[in-house]
């Protein structure tokens, strides 16, 4: 026995190493450089990713969403969905408050979802379309549904359904809600969320402080969050917001171009996180049967459309764009998505079936194809190159058009374009958004590219009511494997979020949505 | 000090261009191809949203009629709302201008600190060693753009020797005198190059000036000449020539601004056109064009101040 | 030719006026250094070692070497031939950009100065409108408006710059106005524009040539600044402000992405601002 003890004392000196290093210790405040400035945090009103992604901070909802992807309790400590799926029963946690001390109750909760989804105000009521009415009594409240909605209970736990204080928010000035959802913004808002607003200079510095009536309890049992203030400032440029972080003035900054992961990786003060995301980067192709100025356009044909798919090397793209920390796509959805499917990677490098199957749709000859790019993104530009040069051999002659992001979305909506690129990272934890966005023809001609398939468009509408989780997952497996196979994008790859962080702050995530959560972030004390 | 009558025929010279001013800043955003409600709204926009947009910038109605509306919101201080801010361009634009004030001012200062002794001494022995140096480094500095100065401070001064902050903008005043050395230093050193020749070559004028000689050979203390002629003199031109180029010096603020992550209203100016967000467009427009008139209508202050003789003509 | 001698260059006084340019070092320097920057631009392809968009992924962001002189970027590209290839864009920036400013600066301004009155007047306003914005802002709006692109931002520079140009000419003409040729002119019943075009302007034109040489320089350091912010030239072009901008990412681990681009923004703004002083100093005249 005797020869084990060292070695069973070195482990449990290990452990016990390990442990220490992971003891939480609260106070303290983190600094945090943005690449844009938030203009109102308001569940309702934001509409741009600066404004969506903090709101968690402030406005905590009834459900939330699991650090595995799976809904769990928030201000509601348990949730009931009746048999035909169209009433939604919660019940509210004891002794909540909001930030100023008061009570959170069942007419706030009513309060702030009857704003959510009130389509005059923002643009966010539609995720809400199915409630019929909401109702609160003591602390249960009810959610009459006109049908039944699968994504009830994610859009629950969305940013949109985050609730606030109806007192605090009627009493602000302003004849309409949107001037007292801005000056209740301004004046420094009631929160129930762990954070609330200390201090703001528009367009530079926020500052959050502490929430001290923040339910939710953290690793040593004492409620969340583990830092007394949050310090943003506003960095727009890259390049700017990395040496601030190198020169140690703030202690993490987002958005790091991937060009930077490899260095930034590799500074021994500096943890380089790559949060897994629901970010895809895809390349919406024209389907339609004429281009804009009437002549016949060859991408209407499906094999043309694989036929570019398999010409196109994502491996280089990856390499080239996301510096080796994108992933290829597998299915229209990123596979951070509920209810993705797809076994392998979409088109797989194959120039030989590229030139069989051009040949199949009689354009051996080759043809012209148009790339409609973003001016000022470097990101384009390398893929117009890219593409360019890996096309080529195939015969196929790619142009480029630079327009800026107004006249992109234009050429979108009206179908003037061959082929341009764009992005996307879900807001709901639920797969009928970028399903709908990327492929549902009446929503906005399936993300502008005209293609028009009936049989998925059947499965979106049905699935979109369907109670049973299992025959849900069928028809998203159905849709994805469509989709795949009639090709209306060029699949280019998923990309994380790239956020270095220092050595000295544990904890920080962003949220596969997106969001940034600073509520379990603490600072160690060297 | 300049009589009263001055300032008002010089404030009423002021207002036809005025008027001219605003005719450009209304026609910029009419004038572009295509519905600038249209260009404005999120690519996820409803027809009922862009209609919207439509009504709210009175893009329904005649052209006159939008102007005559834009002169009378303009003058009352209404500058619209901004989309991508969603608050009012007038506060949104009050709240970044202090900022890009001190910043032009912090420049201007530095920039003499700089120029002035270093054109005496260049002045002092024309065509002189020193005379050549000066004007080496400075001819180099002129064929510099400003953002190429900033990067090469922020890589050198800050990201290598950690001597000054990466960026931003301080709480108080001697933390801003701190925050916004090197942004102010990059303009500075542009603007610097142009008074030094300016001054020197002014200098080397007086110096050689009939009166100045006669002063001399009258036996008047060299520095009783230098204040009462050489100085006055070089003074004038300088403030000629810096209010002159108080354009150029708002243009450098715009791109120091935006290198070194400084909230004022030349980077305000740059994200706004990114987001074609074409009421603080405007509005950032009349603010530069009213910041630049200002400043000539102190310059003609300063200058008849200086040089009463400029006053009769 | 009429019998009155109506002053205009003459071959010997030119070669009298080269004797005495290339006499002065600034002016050889700057010529020398245009010369050289003229050949860049009109033949890249022949000059440039490398293909200037095609990635080598085995070499990238190398550092200077005798196989890459400015060493390589983030995608392999030869810097060096990126940075000639950029000549091509750039030295096309200095001259379209003012040109047509030129042009019609000139004309606009020969025209209110000859005839002044109310023509006059309306074009005071203007320029006093026009200099009352920054120059870069209004650009920068204008661009804003149009789009942008390498297309959109001569037409922006030259919205503006004109003004510069017509009010240099408008005070030349003025001043030419006054003297006897331009008297003589009119009495021997030359029409206006002739006596414009062939007798006031071309003793009027010679500090537009300076203020040119001056402003092709400025040009470039505009043009460049748009290129950095996004306006100007388009990636994957490469232009020096556009270079800079990819290098921005990388000052401290790969300095010559941004380095050898501000070399030759540098370099070639002195050329034409030697050139520029020189010509100005040649051109005074004497006992101003």
């Amino acid at each position: 026995m005797t020869p084990l003890l060292p070695l069973f004392l070195g482990a449990a000196l290990g452990l016990a190493a390990a442990t220490s290093a992971l003891a939480i210790e609260r106070g303290g405040s983190m600094s945090f450089a943005r690449y844009d400035d938030s203009a109102i945090i308001d569940p309702v009103y934001a509409d741009r990713n600066p404004d969506l992604w903090m709101i968690n901070a402030f406005y905590e909802t009834l459900l939330r969403n699991g650090p595995d992807g799976s809904i769990v309790p928030g201000l509601a400590e348990s949730h009931a969905v009746s048999a035909d799926g169209k009433t939604i029963t919660l019940t509210l946690r004891d002794g909540l408050r909001f930030s100023d001390g008061s009570p959170i109750t069942g007419e706030d909760v009513v309060f702030s979802l009857d704003r959510a989804r009130n389509p005059d105000l923002g643009p966010w009521a539609g995720l809400l379309g199915s409630v019929e009415s909401v109702a609160a009594e003591g602390d249960t409240v009810t959610l009459a549904l006109k049908q039944p909605d699968p994504t009830i209970l994610s859009i629950l736990a969305t940013f949109n359904t985050g609730i606030m204080p109806k007192a605090a928010f009627e009493k602000a000035a302003g004849a309409t809600d949107q001037e007292k959802a801005q000056a209740f913004f301004a004046g420094g808002p009631v929160t129930s969320g762990p954070f609330m607003l200390k201090s703001r200079v528009q367009g530079a510095s926020m500052s959050f402080a502490r929430n001290p009536n923040y339910w939710r309890p953290g690793e040593d049992g004492k409620p969340l969050p583990y830092l007394d203030a949050v310090d943003f400032t506003v960095i727009p440029d890259d390049a700017t917001r990395i040496l601030k972080l190198q020169a140690g003035e703030v202690d993490a900054a987002e958005f790091i171009p991937f060009a930077r992961v490899g260095e930034l990786g590799a500074d021994p003060d500096l943890k380089m996180e790559l949060f897994p995301s629901t970010r895809i980067v895809y390349a919406p192709i024209n389907t339609r049967e004429a281009r804009a100025d009437g002549a016949k356009n060859p991408l209407a044909d499906v094999k043309v459309r694989q036929a570019l798919n398999y010409a196109t090397n994502k491996d280089v793209l990856i390499k080239l764009v996301t510096f080796g920390t994108g992933k290829p796509m597998t299915s229209l959805m990123s596979a951070a998505t509920q209810l993705h499917y797809g076994p392998e990677p979409l088109y797989p490098y194959d120039p030989e079936k590229a030139r069989a199957l051009l040949g199949e749709a009689g354009l051996s000859g080759g043809f012209e194809v148009k790339l409609t790019t973003l001016a000022g993104s470097a990101d384009d530009a390398t893929l117009f190159t890219a593409l360019q040069q890996m096309w080529a051999p195939l015969g196929i002659d790619l142009t480029v058009e630079q327009v800026d992001n107004p006249t992109r979305g234009e050429k979108n909506r009206s179908g003037a374009f061959d082929i341009h690129t764009y992005g996307w990272a879900n807001d709901v934890n639920d797969p009928a958004q970028v399903t709908g966005w990327l492929g549902y023809y009446k929503q906005r001609q399936a993300v502008g590219t005209g293609w028009n398939n009936a049989e998925f468009n059947d499965l979106f509408e049905k699935s979109n009511s369907e109670v049973d989780p299992e025959k849900r997952r069928g028809e998203y497996k159905r849709m994805q494997e469509i989709y795949a196979q009639e090709a209306p994008l060029l699949f280019l790859f998923e990309t994380p979020f790239a956020v270095a962080v220092s050595r000295s702050i544990e904890g920080y995530v962003q949220t596969p949505l997106g969001a940034n959560d600073f509520s379990e972030a603490w600072r160690a004390r060297k | 000090m300049p009589s009263l009558s001055y300032l008002l025929a010089r404030l009423v010279q002021i207002i036809p261009t005025f008027l001219l001013v605003m005719v450009f800043i209304f026609l910029i955003v009419r004038l572009l191809p295509g519905d600038p409600a249209i260009a404005m709204a999120e690519a996820k926009a409803t027809d009922a949203q862009i209609e919207q947009i439509r009504r709210n910038l009175g893009l329904d109605q005649p052209l006159p009629v939008q102007f005559v509306v834009f002169v009378k919101n303009t003058l009352t201080g209404d500058l619209g709302r901004s989309i991508m801010l969603k608050a009012p361009v007038t506060e949104v634009i009050l709240a970044r201008l202090p900022t890009t004030i001190f910043l032009a001012l912090y420049s201007v200062v530095l920039a003499i600190c700089l120029a002035g002794p270093l054109a005496f001494l260049a002045a002092a022995r024309a065509n002189g060693a020193a005379d050549i140096a000066i004007r080496s480094v400075f001819q180099v500095g002129l064929s510099m753009p400003v953002f190429y100065i900033g990067l090469l401070l922020l890589t050198v001064l800050a990201a290598k020797l950690r001597l000054f902050p990466v960026g931003g903008y301080g709480t108080s005043f001697l933390d801003n005198l701190y925050h916004l050395i090197l942004p102010a230093l990059s303009v500075a050193l542009y603007t610097s190059a142009i008074i030094l020749r300016n001054l020197r070559a002014s200098l080397i004028e007086v110096l050689d000036a009939d009166y100045v000689q006669f002063a001399r050979a009258k036996g008047l203390s060299p520095r009783i000449v230098m204040t009462r002629h050489v100085l006055r003199n070089a003074m004038v031109s300088t403030v000629t020539l810096l209010g002159l180029s108080i354009g150029n010096l708002m243009s450098g603020t715009l791109v120091t601004e935006t290198v070194f992550a400084v909230p004022g209203v030349g980077r305000l100016m740059l994200e706004a056109i990114f987001a074609r967000d074409y009421p603080l467009i405007q509005g950032l427009t009349l603010t530069f064009a009213v910041l630049v008139s200002v400043v000539f209508l102190l310059t003609d202050v300063v200058q008849s101040w200086l040089d009463p003789r400029l006053r009769q003509s | 030719m009429s019998a009155v001698t109506l002053p205009a260059a003459r071959p010997s006084r030119l070669k009298a006026f080269l004797a005495r340019a290339f006499a002065k070092p600034a002016f050889v320097t700057g010529f020398a250094i245009l010369v050289l920057s003229l050949a860049l631009a009109l033949f890249p392809g022949v000059l440039a070692p490398y293909d200037p968009l095609a990635f080598d992924l085995d070499a990238i962001q190398q550092g200077p070497s005798l196989a890459h002189l400015f060493g390589t970027d983030n995608f392999g590209r030869d810097m060096l031939s990126r940075v000639i290839w950029a000549y091509s864009v750039d030295m096309q920036m200095a001259f379209f950009a003012t040109v047509f400013a030129l042009l019609i600066g000139v004309t606009t301004g020969a025209i209110v100065g000859y005839y002044g009155g109310i023509a006059d007047m309306i074009f005071g306003r203007c320029v006093d409108a026009i200099i009352t914005f920054p120059f870069l802002v209004l650009v920068i709006a204008i661009v804003a408006v149009l789009g942008p692109g390498l297309v959109n931002m001569y037409v922006a520079i030259t919205a503006v710059n004109w003004v510069y140009y017509a009010r240099l000419t408008r005070a030349e003409i003025m001043a030419q106005k006054a003297n006897d040729y331009a008297a003589a002119g009119r009495v021997l019943g030359y029409s206006d524009t002739r006596i414009i075009f062939r007798h006031l302007l071309p003793n009027a034109i010679s500090p537009v040539i300076v203020y040119w040489m001056t402003d092709m320089a400025l040009a470039i350091l505009l043009g460049s600044s748009l290129g950095y912010l996004g306006l100007g030239a388009q990636p994957p072009a490469a232009e020096w402000g556009v270079l800079i901008a990819e290098g921005r990412n990388f000052l401290m681990t790969a300095w010559w992405m941004s380095l050898t681009p501000g070399i030759a923004i540098v370099v070639t703004g002195l050329g034409f601002s030697l050139l520029g002083d020189a010509l100005a100093d040649l051109l005074r005249p004497k006992g101003r």
